[in-house]
């Protein structure tokens, strides 16, 4: 049995403990009526907090339940915010406004962590539990710090490094934390150097052209890399590693090798996802992953602010998987991962909390508790099949707003489709969000629209009392409990076939994730085309008269292209000796089994992208695509 | 019956957007046409390579990723640069492609865009009536790969038009050998061949190789013909290679098989590989003389050892193969393969491999074994029998 299977019997094992201890409450009087004291306990530290109007709400909000079984169904089940199994949120306060009046005392759900209560969590192997009790402890009175970080992303990627550094400055303007994210251009993505042959159209469409540690620097210039404000993320997967490597290399030379346990960001880093649904692989699954782990062996034990992979199911859902199959394609790709992070002998507790995710949100009712239930199968299967503690249980995500669900006829609608994503993705209790834009079908978004995009996300949390005042103010009505048992017993039915087909490496091997998303994307194409599955202008209420919008389009000049071909080629005239021996070293270190990370931060400073590439695909060989 | 249009379908290079087009892919094939699908993130030159040698009518290209005006002219430029002017591209890529493009790309060659928008069956009809059957000419004096392509397309149209093209004398070009590779699906035939070729392509800087692949089909209806996608290796200016639909016949091979392997084997090639689709117990599918060696390649997973006596190829292919042999039941897989062989009274060898492993042995084996000098056509090797040496390989 792979770990998946261990995880599938926890989320049953759990479940079943919590119908055990439900009826146990009702039958055991001492223990109903600690329930129930815990339960009043809690509900009197709720500290009060009143909205702009004088209304004055709890900051958290409880169902209205006074019997043992319930209370206890509920606080085992679900649990509070910021408990396990974090149903309701990864932290207690989300996207609560930092109270009003500090006079007000701020308690914790719970007076004491004593051990009684720890085992009510059901952890089998006790492991879990240190962490979660200290949790639970009297907190600190856990000042939040004033100026929070927004949970909005920045995403750009356009032309060349220079032009990416401009929009980013432009976007973060008015933000307080500078939390990036970047888009790469194709070539980049496939690792591929500008000046190869036929791609030289590709350079800078789509995301931002990145061949060397020198544009590297170029990229995130101005940018105080180490900087608790700062975070970079890198949507990158096929050359990730070197990528990393390079984003190192660059930070090394701005501010000196002490800068390294400095950085904070992630990296997409996702295989797994590539082979399934997106395409963007360039070296054998096998070798990939080992250049994955080597780059998080390393990350885990250097570079304790940053998260090596994000684990994505946006592009399983993009490439036109059901929302069940990306919550369980993604789930089980994160528990390889920690397989195989466990395999190098790293502990649980070390990479577990670095291990994030990336999930897509578009319209499918599905979506009312996706991100919920994953949090919550993640948590009981990081404690109960990993041994995690309290931090690698949390299940952190970063949503975006499905692309796939906008159009391009009648496109205004996208501000629609968007906003109710947005909606459902707070509900959810993401970490962080990107929202699209509404020109999305056409191109790479431009500013207009990516400046209403991000307003969007600002009216729902700071100007809209619906998130700012209470915690779970839309968790639990009966509609998201049946979405999310139905969705659950779905996950878990996914990872049962997977475990049959020998684990998520077998699974994609026999290609079976890729051909169950194929059809389901089949299916929702003909879904569209049938008029079975309504979008609106498109198949339902569509304007016959409409003409295409014309845009300007964020192409790149030929000139600039031709720029990055010359910058590239300079680069390499310059660098040549010293890059044939670094990596001459680094291809006799992937011949061994050695971590290999360390040789490829050495070809960083003086290759580039596609002369690291080459070489290790001499030595590993080429992905052998699937189709 | 009219011959199947034939179509080859892409996405350009740093694109693997393949969502849309794998769709468009089915819905072609559900209304009779055979496509040749060469995947995602390919290069204009091969794109052109191949659609020269599969003598398609036309090439769809499905871009997602920008720089498609580029991207698309390219493709058009190096055909013609090449004297190809009756194979058509068009293709799409939904909202990313403004009309502005496409009129810059229709005004440099490129038949037609789709836009977002487009129901597929517009899109089949489209392509059913702009490129369906027309008179297409000889292509004398071209190159000899686009000879030799019209000239296949030639005898495939023949057949499926009901008529037997006079079949040409079955010899040989001196030097070229011709190798049949069957076995079930799922055993890994095609990309045990690919490693081959990668092989045979290094060990002989000239040596030139021809490929017949062939797909399931049923009379008068679509194919999906998609070995070039998963074949990197194969996409090669030193590799001829040719996918074809079986149109209905039974036991692995197409009607026109056996006419286009004789038009093949007398073309001048080193090699000349003939993969059939996956096989039945009882399949037999070499019956021609112009084979000279048959390798079977088999899944360890073929059930239990009582399925191994049904199996007509263990006693007639020269090579058997056992791929993936990294799996748990590989080595009772050749145990009881190697036993199945002893009762037969003819000299066969026995390869272990995992061809999807880079610098697989296993691979290097099978390929000294099929290029090993031959003193005449049946005997597959002068070697005496070394499975217990084989079975470590």
């Amino acid at each position: 049995m792979s770990k998946l299977g261990r995880v599938v019997e926890a989320v049953e094992n759990y479940n079943t403990f919590v119908e055990n201890e439900v009826k146990r409450s009702r039958t055991e009087k001492k223990f109903g009526q600690q329930m129930v004291d815990r339960w009043n306990q809690i509900k009197a530290n709720i500290p009060i907090g009143t909205a702009p109007t004088g209304l004055k709400l709890p900051r958290l909000a409880l169902p209205e339940i006074d019997e043992a079984g319930d209370i206890t169904r509920y606080l085992l089940a679900d649990g509070l915010p910021g408990e396990f199994p974090f149903l309701n949120g990864a932290y207690r306060e989300m996207y609560l406004e930092p109270m009003q009046n500090p006079t007000i005392e701020t308690g914790t759900y719970e007076k004491n962590g004593d051990g009684k209560k720890s085992r009510l969590n059901g952890s089998k192997n006790g492991k879990g539990n240190g962490a979660s009790a200290a949790h639970n402890r009297l907190a600190p009175a856990a000042p939040k710090p004033a100026q929070a970080e927004e949970p909005t992303r920045l995403f750009s990627g356009l032309m060349l490094a220079e032009d990416t550094n401009a929009r980013f400055h432009f976007l973060g303007a008015h933000q307080r934390s500078k939390r990036l994210s970047t888009a790469f251009d194709g070539p980049t993505l496939y690792g591929i150097d500008s000046d190869a042959d036929g791609v030289f159209g590709k350079i800078g469409e789509g995301g931002v052209a990145v061949d060397t540690v020198e544009d590297m620097i170029r990229l995130y210039d101005g940018f105080d890399l180490g900087s608790p404000d700062f975070s970079a993320s890198m949507t990158i997967s096929g050359p990730a590693p070197i990528i990393m490597a390079m984003y190192i290399a660059a930070a090394k030379r701005r501010f000196g090798p002490d800068i390294v346990p400095k950085l904070r960001g992630t990296i997409q880093a996702d295989i797994f996802k590539e082979v399934q649904a997106q395409n963007e692989t360039i070296f054998p699954v096998e070798a990939s992953l080992r250049f994955l782990t080597d780059m998080m062996e390393y990350t885990t034990r250097n570079m304790p602010r940053w998260y090596p992979v994000s684990i994505s199911g946006y592009h399983i859902g993009e490439a036109g998987s059901t929302p069940v199959q990306q919550a369980a394609y993604t789930l089980s790709n994160g528990f390889a991962y920690a397989e195989m992070m466990a395999a190098r002998g790293l502990d649980v507790n070390d990479f577990g909390p670095r291990l994030s995710f990336f999930l897509d949100c578009g319209l499918d009712v599905e979506y009312i508790a996706l991100t919920r239930v994953s949090r919550r199968i993640w948590a009981i299967g990081m404690r109960d099949a990993f041994g995690a503690g309290h931090k690698a249980q949390m299940f952190k995500v970063h949503t975006q707003t499905s692309g796939r669900s906008l159009v391009a006829a009648e496109f205004k609608n996208n501000l629609t489709r968007t906003a109710a994503e947005l909606m459902l993705s707070y509900m959810n209790g993401t970490n962080s969000c990107h929202s699209n834009s509404a020109d999305e079908p056409f191109t790479t978004p431009s500013e207009e629209w990516i400046r209403l995009a991000a307003h969007g996300q600002a009216i729902l949390l700071d100007e809209s009392g619906i998130f700012k005042h209470t915690m779970n103010m839309l968790s639990g009505s009966p509609g998201m409990k049946a979405v999310e048992r139905a969705v659950e017993a779905a996950i878990l039915e996914e990872f049962r076939e997977i475990e049959r087909l020998g684990g998520v490496m077998g699974a994609v091997e026999n290609r079976y994730q890729r051909s169950q998303i194929q059809t389901a994307a089949h299916r929702y194409e003909q879904q569209i085309y049938s008029g079975v599955r309504p979008i609106i202008a498109l198949n339902k209420y569509r304007n016959e008269n409409e003409e295409m919008p014309e845009f300007e389009l964020a192409r790149t000049p030929r000139s600039k292209q031709q720029l990055q071909v010359d910058r590239l080629k300079k680069f390499k005239a310059k660098n040549a000796r010293k890059a044939e021996e670094a990596l001459n070293r680094l291809a006799e270190v992937v011949e061994t089994d050695e971590n290999c990370f360390p040789a490829l931060m050495e070809a960083a400073e003086v290759c580039s992208l596609g002369q690291i590439c080459e070489r290790l695909q001499e030595v590993v060989g080429r992905f052998r695509p699937m189709v | 019956m009219a011959a199947p249009i034939r179509v080859l379908t892409a996405v350009p290079i740093c694109d693997g957007h393949d969502s849309a087009i794998n769709t468009i892919n089915l819905e072609f094939i559900r209304h009779g046409i055979e496509v040749v699908y060469l995947g995602y993130h390919r290069y204009a030159q091969d794109i052109v390579r191949a659609a020269i040698q599969e003598d398609v009518r036309a090439v769809g290209i499905s871009s997602y990723n920008g720089g498609h005006v580029e991207f698309f002219v390219e493709v058009v430029k190096q055909l013609r640069k090449r004297g190809v002017d009756d194979i058509a591209v068009f293709g799409g890529g939904g909202g990313t492609i403004t009309h502005d493009d496409q009129r810059v790309m229709q005004k440099r060659g490129v038949d037609k865009i789709f836009f977002a928008g487009t129901s597929l069956t517009g899109m089949v009809d489209w392509v059913h009536e702009r490129y369906g059957p027309g008179k297409r000419g000889s292509r004398d004096g071209a190159p000899a790969d686009m000879q030799l392509a019209r000239k296949l397309t030639q005898i495939e149209d023949a057949y499926a038009n009901g008529k037997t093209p006079r079949k040409p004398a079955a010899k040989k070009s001196s030097g070229t050998r011709v190798i049949g590779f069957t076995g079930p699906g799922g055993a890994g035939k095609t990309t045990l061949i690919d490693e081959l070729v990668l092989r045979l392509l290094h060990r002989d800087d000239s040596s030139r190789i021809a490929i017949l692949s062939h797909d399931p089909s049923v009379v008068g209806e679509g194919a999906l013909l998609g070995d070039r996608a998963t074949m990197i290796n194969s996409q090669h200016d030193r590799v001829f290679m040719r996918s074809m639909a079986t149109r209905g016949q039974a036991g692995g091979l197409s009607p026109a098989t056996e006419d286009c392997l004789q038009l093949l084997a007398q073309s001048g090639f080193d090699y000349v590989i003939i993969e059939t689709v996956g096989t039945g117990q009882e399949a037999m599918p070499f019956q021609s003389k112009l084979v000279d060696q048959t390798v079977l390649v088999m899944n360890p997973d073929y059930g239990a050892r009582l399925q191994l006596q049904k199996i007509v190829m263990l006693d007639l292919a020269d090579i058997i193969v056992v791929n993936k042999s990294d799996q748990e039941r590989a080595k009772t897989a050749m145990s009881e393969i190697e036993r199945r062989l002893q009762g037969n009274s003819r000299e066969q060898q026995l390869v272990s491999t995992v061809a999807k492993r880079h610098r697989d042995t296993g691979v290097d084996r099978l390929c000294d074994l099929l290029t090993q000098p031959r003193t005449s056509g049946e005997t597959a090797s002068e070697e005496p029998k070394g499975r217990a040496r084989l079975r470590r390989a």
